[in-house]
């Protein structure tokens, strides 16, 4: 029977079920089946929800992800409240075309737990990897249950997206726990701070402008417009603009005050929009200097516009990542290492 | 005052203020090349603030009908799709110069509309000059950039020059184009460009070599047998290309700097640090260290040249070279050159490097192959088991990027028999998305005064005081060696394959 609140037709986009014995062997009949396929992985992908209802999304996000991230993706969905059923494994690759001849495929595992234990989890991670391939895991269930040291000592990248956390403070407390274990080597990225990175692109390249850059000890207030549910994305790109100007949080509250040893305090001004992407803009302003960012709709750039004194500029830049799948694609992408985002989250700890 | 944004957020900088000044504006290169890759390079957000690009040419033209001709170019050769969103803004920053190249006049009405783009910023920029025009124009352009002041940053701001290979025809043309170029701008401040360089394969070599500790220790004569380089065009003269190509030949269009820039990064010795200076001190050493052949004697040894006569290549027929189109039909200028060349380090002592480059050959493929030697002894494999069988690391710059090891392994059943299996890294299967043009890395690295991927005085002089003795013995010496022939789609002369069966190896099959 299938878990609650999966659909035979959910089950169905998984893959073909495999007894968990036989995962391996029927991967390896999978890519027999075909010789024109091409298997190709450069890591190890894992997602961890507890959330049916976001299998769908999960695996529509793997497809777009493995078109340009050749990966071991293994999706695991853990039921808190199903009925302690056996897990479940499902098989399948994904594949893209190559060159018009050949075919790519990634591999594709899929576990349905139900109830299911820290160890569990950390079996279905571990148990298949493939091997050698640096671990790369999004973590979409809450840090403070399941994600224990045994499982992050074998992660090298984990993923979050703080603007999910229902508690906040709580998962900044588990996460920075997380990282100062002894044995956790691993590098943290946040997909709300990976929101903001167009507009922190766009301020870095308005800002070598001399002009710009002379006016930046005028600036003292931020502005940023953010969509329902992605405060803290604004959030930590303020705190980041505030810390990068040598701004110190002096208070937090509804709207947080930034003190720099020279030079007039910054104030963090958030408003929510109705509607439009995650971070609709940003303004820096001050005496005689305004520098706003924005993006406008579905538009896949952003359009800074600066006013100096005597000066204005107009410039575009590329916002062309915007869905969970291009984000994921953005970390993917860069190299490991303690990120920016690691430092920052004593500060966004305070903020919360 | 620093950006304070700039420091912590790119894995790699940001160009300041920038205007870009192409000379031969209306050319091919331009269309094709360049204003593609800055129109990639600003989809991607890495174009500096303020950019602007002055084409510099002839022919009479509005900023309209030029960006209007840019823009079909875009849309038909730009790696990223064309958005006219981003196009709208980006034409703003291209505008049209109509001058003669030797017309002084021309060059300050240029330095006049370069202040105007300053006060229009508030602040000077830096300037960069792309010589794409003909190479005879290059020695004017730069004496009357000099002569206009060009040369000269504004305070506090570069003024720097990319040259476009031919970088000169020979060691005395290359020094006096040098001569010309140092007296105008300085070498720090000279890029000489060659886009074999900007390819992601090529870069990748010295990781490949330097990060990876399974290499290195191997990457020497113990280890190594010799080393192929392959460049192969499957093409001939086609649209006009004879005209240039019989005055150069293959040994001057291709082996002088992109096939000695692929055997440098091959051959070198590690780079102290990744400074320009520092890599390109290592791989001039490489060119230095060439044996040289002196006299048709060592030449005709060493070297193989020919020219293809009529044949199919996939099954189109293709006419001999001296019967293409603006080709001399009594031309004596080789399209296809075979060398065997020995680096006299200790680290290659007596390691051959086999270099092929040619033109109707069946297919397009330019690849390094680094044959390793043999074990000294396999105790259950007798010697003919072990022919053909070496261990090979293959390079593939174009197409196709990517890396292949062939090893030998046991062939499953009761019997030793052992076969070679080739495990295979493609760079498009493995990583998605395409790689930059090669264009679109150089010119970035050009504005943010990185000239790793350039080629130095040096460098090009070296290569080509040995380039000349091979074309001396050719052309100037008595007995010259003879100019072999090999039809059309086949893979060049017997001589060449002579070659290296005079040393008991063979090319490799592509």
């Amino acid at each position: 029977m299938p878990p609650p609140q999966l659909t035979d037709i959910d089950l169905s986009r998984l893959g073909m079920e495999v007894p968990l014995p036989r995962i391996d062997h029927a991967l390896k009949e999978l890519w027999e089946q075909d010789r024109a396929k091409t298997r190709a992985s450069l890591v190890n992908f894992a997602i961890y929800t507890e959330d049916p209802c976001s299998l769908a999304r999960n695996m529509e996000m793997l497809e777009s992800i493995t078109a340009e991230h050749a990966c071991r993706a293994i999706l695991i969905l853990n039921l808190p409240d199903g009925n302690a059923n056996a897990p479940r494994a499902y098989i399948n690759a994904l594949c893209r075309p190559y060159q018009g001849q050949q075919v790519v495929c990634s591999e594709q595992l899929c576990f349905i737990l139900e109830k299911g234990t820290a160890l569990q989890v950390q079996n279905m991670v571990f148990a298949h990897l493939d091997a050698d391939l640096p671990l790369v895991l999004w973590w979409q269930g809450s840090l403070t249950q399941h994600f224990d040291e045994r499982l992050h000592s074998r992660v090298q990248t984990l993923i979050v997206d703080s603007s999910r956390w229902t508690d906040p403070a709580a998962e900044l407390d588990a996460l920075s726990e997380a990282l100062e274990s002894r044995t956790s080597h691993f590098d943290v990225r946040d997909l709300s701070w990976t929101r903001s990175h167009f507009l922190r692109l766009a301020l870095a390249g308005c800002f070598q402008d001399a002009q710009a850059l002379a006016q930046l000890p005028q600036i003292d207030r931020i502005e940023i417009s953010h969509a329902k549910g992605q405060r803290s994305a604004g959030l930590l790109l303020g705190a980041w603009v505030a810390g990068r100007m040598q701004g110190e949080l002096q208070s937090a509250g509804e709207e947080p005050v930034f003190a720099r040893p020279d030079g007039p305090s910054i104030t963090l001004h958030l408003q929510e929009s109705p509607d439009g992407p995650a971070l609709s803009s940003l303004t820096l302003s001050g005496m005689n200097v305004q520098i706003h960012v924005s993006r406008d709709g579905e538009s896949r750039f952003v359009h800074v516009c600066a006013h100096c004194t005597s000066h204005e500029h107009e410039e575009v830049f590329p916002a062309d990542v915007e869905s969970d799948a291009e984000l994921i694609g953005e970390q993917l992408s860069r190299a490991g290492g303690r990120t920016l985002y690691a430092s920052m989250i004593p500060v966004l700890r305070r903020l919360v | 005052m620093e950006n304070p944004f700039q420091e912590t957020l790119f894995h790699r900088n940001q160009a300041e203020p920038c205007t870009m000044v192409i000379f031969g504006a209306t050319g091919d290169l331009t269309h094709r090349k360049l204003i593609p890759a800055l129109y990639n390079l600003a989809a991607s957000g890495d174009l500096p603030p303020h950019f602007q690009c002055i084409g510099f040419a002839r022919r009479d033209k509005t900023d309209p009908d030029f960006r209007s001709e840019l823009e079909t170019a875009n849309r038909k050769y730009s790696r990223q799709t064309h958005s006219d969103e981003l196009w709208q803004r980006f034409e703003q920053s291209i505008h049209y110069h109509r001058s003669e190249f030797q017309d002084l006049e021309g060059y300050r009405s240029l330095k006049d509309a370069l202040d105007r783009f300053d006060q229009q910023r508030g602040a000077p920029a830096n300037r960069l000059f792309y010589l794409a025009s003909a190479p005879e124009f290059f020695k004017p352009i730069l004496e009357l950039l000099k002569q206009a002041g060009l040369n000269e940053a504004p305070e506090g701001r570069w003024a720097r020059v990319v040259c476009e290979k031919p970088f000169g025809k020979d060691l005395t043309t290359a020094r006096a184009l040098n001569e010309v170029v140092s007296q105008t701008f300085e070498e720090k401040d000279t890029y000489r460009i060659d886009h074999y360089l900007g390819k992601e394969t090529a870069q990748n070599i010295m990781v490949l070599r330097f990060a990876n500790a399974l290499f290195e220790p191997n990457w020497n004569s113990r280890y190594i047998d010799h080393v192929q380089i392959t460049c192969a065009e499957n093409l001939g003269m086609e649209g006009g290309r004879g005209g240039y190509y019989d005055t150069a030949g293959a040994l001057r269009d291709m082996v002088q700097n992109h096939l000695f820039q692929l055997l440098s990064l091959v051959a070198m010795e590690p780079p102290t640090d990744l400074s320009a200076d520092s890599v390109r001190d290592e791989k001039v050493k490489v060119i230095r260290s060439l044996r040289r052949w002196v006299g048709p004697e060592a030449v005709g040894h060493n070297v193989v040249r020919a020219q293809y006569t009529a044949g199919s290549v996939d099954g189109v027929e293709r006419v001999g070279y001296r019967q293409e189109d603006r080709v001399n039909p009594e031309s004596n200028t080789e399209c296809y050159v075979a060398l065997r060349l020995y680096v006299d380090t200790w680290r290659w002592q007596g390691v051959p490097f086999y270099i092929r480059v040619g033109k109707q050959l069946p297919k397009k493929a330019t690849e390094i192959s680094v044959h390793f030697k043999k074990p000294p002894q396999v105790p259950f494999a007798t010697a003919s088991m072990l022919s053909n069988s070496e261990n090979t690391l293959v390079i593939r710059i174009q197409p196709d990027e990517g890396i292949a090891l062939r090893i030998l392994c046991k062939q499953p059943g009761q019997a030793l028999i052992m076969q070679p299996v080739k495990m295979d890294f493609q760079y498009s299967s493995s990583f998605g998305k395409a790689s930059p043009e090669a264009y679109e890395r150089l010119l970035l690295d050009a504005m943010l005064g990185d000239a790793t991927l350039f080629a130095r005085r040096d460098e090009v002089e070296n290569a080509w005081k040995f380039i000349d003795e091979l074309e001396h013995a050719w052309h100037q010496s008595a007995h010259p060696p003879p100019m072999c022939e090999y039809p059309a789609g086949s893979w060049g002369p017997k001589e060449a394959d002579e070659l290296l069966a005079q040393d008991g190896r063979q090319w490799r099959l592509l």
